[in-house]
């Protein structure tokens, strides 16, 4: 008996509250209902309805099935259609009076399935996104991490850190080599607008070549390294380039890589304290840390504009980064913590010719004077 | 295919009782007992990203059993894990009904189950989850809930009120609206009473008598927490 297979379900008072399955049929005129059997052994019954009793709309939970309603004999009847097939032959014979309804329900179902799609599209982008964001680093997550922390934390962490390593240093109290350097972070943090850093930069007698700064600005100078340079614009194109690391709150940028996921979302929370106490025990590894690419070049071009807005000639970081890339046979401990590519440089010489000249203001200290200080040859370096 | 509804109560059990060659489907774990005749295989209903949808996405179990008369005729018992009533229906092929994801007990061959995706609103205010059941098709479905079984039955147009915990099933001819249960947001989230389900007719909503999260949190104050 397929043929009596129900296809739809009719609601009314005497009928039970899940409905009365029935069977119908699209005609011209109209709809043919064909009522299964009851259990209690009453016959199948028929009704037929013209086009023009019936007012319809869409229904259902999902807003996908056609709902034909009218005023029969025992009251008021409510019709639900879900097959595809009797909803299309619905539409085909319906008259014009039911067609703009019918249109306004087809509409309803395309704007409710279109908003589903939109949604869980969006989510699904979402999701992606925060998944891709995991798997490339979580750079977006770092990022928002790092926003959290206060620079008077960063500043304490970083202080901490310079002060037990420059305990164990030969530090270099005074002369003609503090004296430069100090003119060099001068004239350099003259320029930063809104500094929400005290910088502090200490020169360390030792032969490593080597410069850093932690977060919060505390500068470290190796005596290696300004024996290395030929000129004090040298010197200040590393110390502009770590200036900018700090600006740029690199540093913390690693730590929270490195620290993991956990770490920023517990910084993202609100739980910096915490953290502190890890990264206190990270101790030297705080100077140890090397830059990422994305980073050095940040470094990089933003330094360079630094030396620019300082009027300190800034080809000299350039040579000076080349020089220390070519020369060494792998002593320069510097580009350990930041790896120099041919890339970086020819990036900076890019940059550079795109910059309206000017002309520089020399230091006031003799770089010669300077490296003989120290103990250097006068000439270059051997 | 008969069925028969045993010890009607908080601790009933369903029997089965399958022709040779019959076969009933059934959430893995609610077979209590069977005749020797009885096969049980675990089936993935949908097949395996059906199943694996269903594993993450209601937590419903990865696999339902299959039941089969293969040799001979035969009767099976089942049961559901929770205490509660047990409800048996019909399909006839065109009525289709919404299962909450633990609702669902057992159903004849022809009921056809899927996992269905809400809308946004429903799915993270529901308490359903994203995913629910949809049973559709033709035969025996035996649902179950915890507590004791009601059936709303709703005339076209008229709305019933129903905490989403307290749900089992209802019938896709209805509409729902998710509502917060009391005025203003913070009373909402302080008051545990969460959100509700104005439901609209016509149709039929299955709730259940108890509320399985709050009898959870009941149970845990009284488990001793070791250290
Ligand atoms: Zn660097």
């Amino acid at each position: 008996m397929v043929e009596n297979t129900p296809n739809a379900l009719c609601f009314g008072d005497e009928f039970p509250a899940s409905g009365a399955p029935c069977l119908v049929h699209v005609e011209d005129h109209g709809l043919t209902i064909t009522f299964s059997p009851d259990r209690d052994g009453a016959e199948s019954r028929s009704e037929s309805l013209r086009f023009s009793e019936l007012t319809v709309s869409a229904g259902g939970l999902d807003h996908d099935q056609l709902v034909a309603t009218w005023v029969g004999l025992k009251g008021q009847r409510t019709l639900y259609l879900k097959s595809p097939d009797v909803i299309r032959a619905f539409r085909q014979a319906a008259p014009d009076h039911l067609s703009q309804p019918l249109e306004r329900a087809a509409e309803q179902v395309r704007q409710v399935r279109q908003r589903h799609r939109m949604v869980w599209g969006i989510v699904g982008g979402v999701l992606l996104v925060v998944m891709l964001g995991l798997w490339f680093g979580s750079d977006v997550l770092v990022e928002l991490a790092v926003d959290r922390i206060p620079v008077e934390w960063e500043r304490k962490l970083g202080e901490s850190t310079y002060r037990d390593f420059l305990a164990h240093q030969d530090v270099m109290k005074e002369g003609p080599a503090v004296d430069a350097v100090n003119e060099m972070i001068h004239r350099l943090t003259g320029q930063i607008p809104e500094n929400p850093y005290t910088f502090e930069v200490t020169v360390v007698k030792s032969d490593v070549v080597n410069a850093f700064a932690l977060p919060g600005g505390y500068i470290v100078v190796f005596t290696g390294l300004m024996k290395k340079a030929e000129s004090g614009e040298e010197v200040a194109g590393v110390l502009a380039h770590e200036l900018n690391h700090v600006l740029q709150r690199h540093g913390l940028e690693r730590i929270i890589k490195q620290l993991g996921f956990v770490a920023v979302v517990s910084i993202v929370l609100g739980n910096p304290p915490g953290l502190g106490g890890m990264m206190k025990q990270l101790g030297v590894e705080l100077m140890t840390l090397k830059f990422g690419r994305a980073q050095e070049t940040e470094a990089d071009l933003t330094g360079l504009e630094l030396l620019y807005r300082a009027k300190i000639d800034p080809s000299g970081m350039i040579t000076f980064f080349q020089r220390l890339a070519e020369k060494d046979e792998g002593r320069v401990e510097w580009l350990s913590t930041h790896p120099m590519s041919n890339a970086r440089a020819e990036r900076l010489k890019t940059q550079l010719a795109e910059m309206p000249k000017q002309n520089p203001e020399p230091f006031t200290f003799d770089w010669t004077n300077v490296r003989a200080s120290q103990g250097a040859p006068p000439s270059t370096p051997p | 295919m008969k069925s028969e509804i045993l010890y009607p109560g908080a601790f009933p059990m369903v029997r089965v009782e399958l022709a040779e060659g019959e076969h009933i489907k059934a959430e893995s774990g609610a077979m209590v007992a069977c005749s020797p005749t009885i096969d049980i295989e675990s089936k993935m209903e949908g097949g395996f990203l059906g199943a694996l949808s269903r594993k993450f996405l209601t937590g419903e179990k990865f696999f339902f059993q299959t039941l089969r008369a293969s040799r001979g005729a035969g009767e099976v018992l089942l049961a559901p894990t929770v205490p509660g009533e047990i409800i048996v229906m019909e399909l006839d092929g065109v009525s289709e009904y919404m299962v909450q994801k633990d609702g669902f007990l057992a159903g004849a061959a022809g009921v056809v189950i899927d996992s269905q995706m809400q809308s946004m609103s429903r799915g993270l205010l529901g308490g359903e989850g994203f995913f629910i059941l949809k049973m559709s098709g033709k035969g025996m479905l035996a649902l179950n809930s915890f507590g004791a079984i009601h059936k709303i039955e709703l005339k076209p147009g008229q709305e019933y009120i129903v905490d989403n915990s307290h749900l089992v099933a209802w019938s896709t001819t209805t509409t729902y609206n998710i509502e917060k249960a009391t005025s203003g947001w913070v009373a909402s989230f302080t008051s545990g009473e969460g959100f509700v389900c104005r439901f609209r007719g016509p149709g039929v909503v299955y709730i259940q008598s108890r509320n399985p999260g709050s009898f959870g949190a009941w149970v845990r104050q009284f488990i001793p927490v070791s250290q």
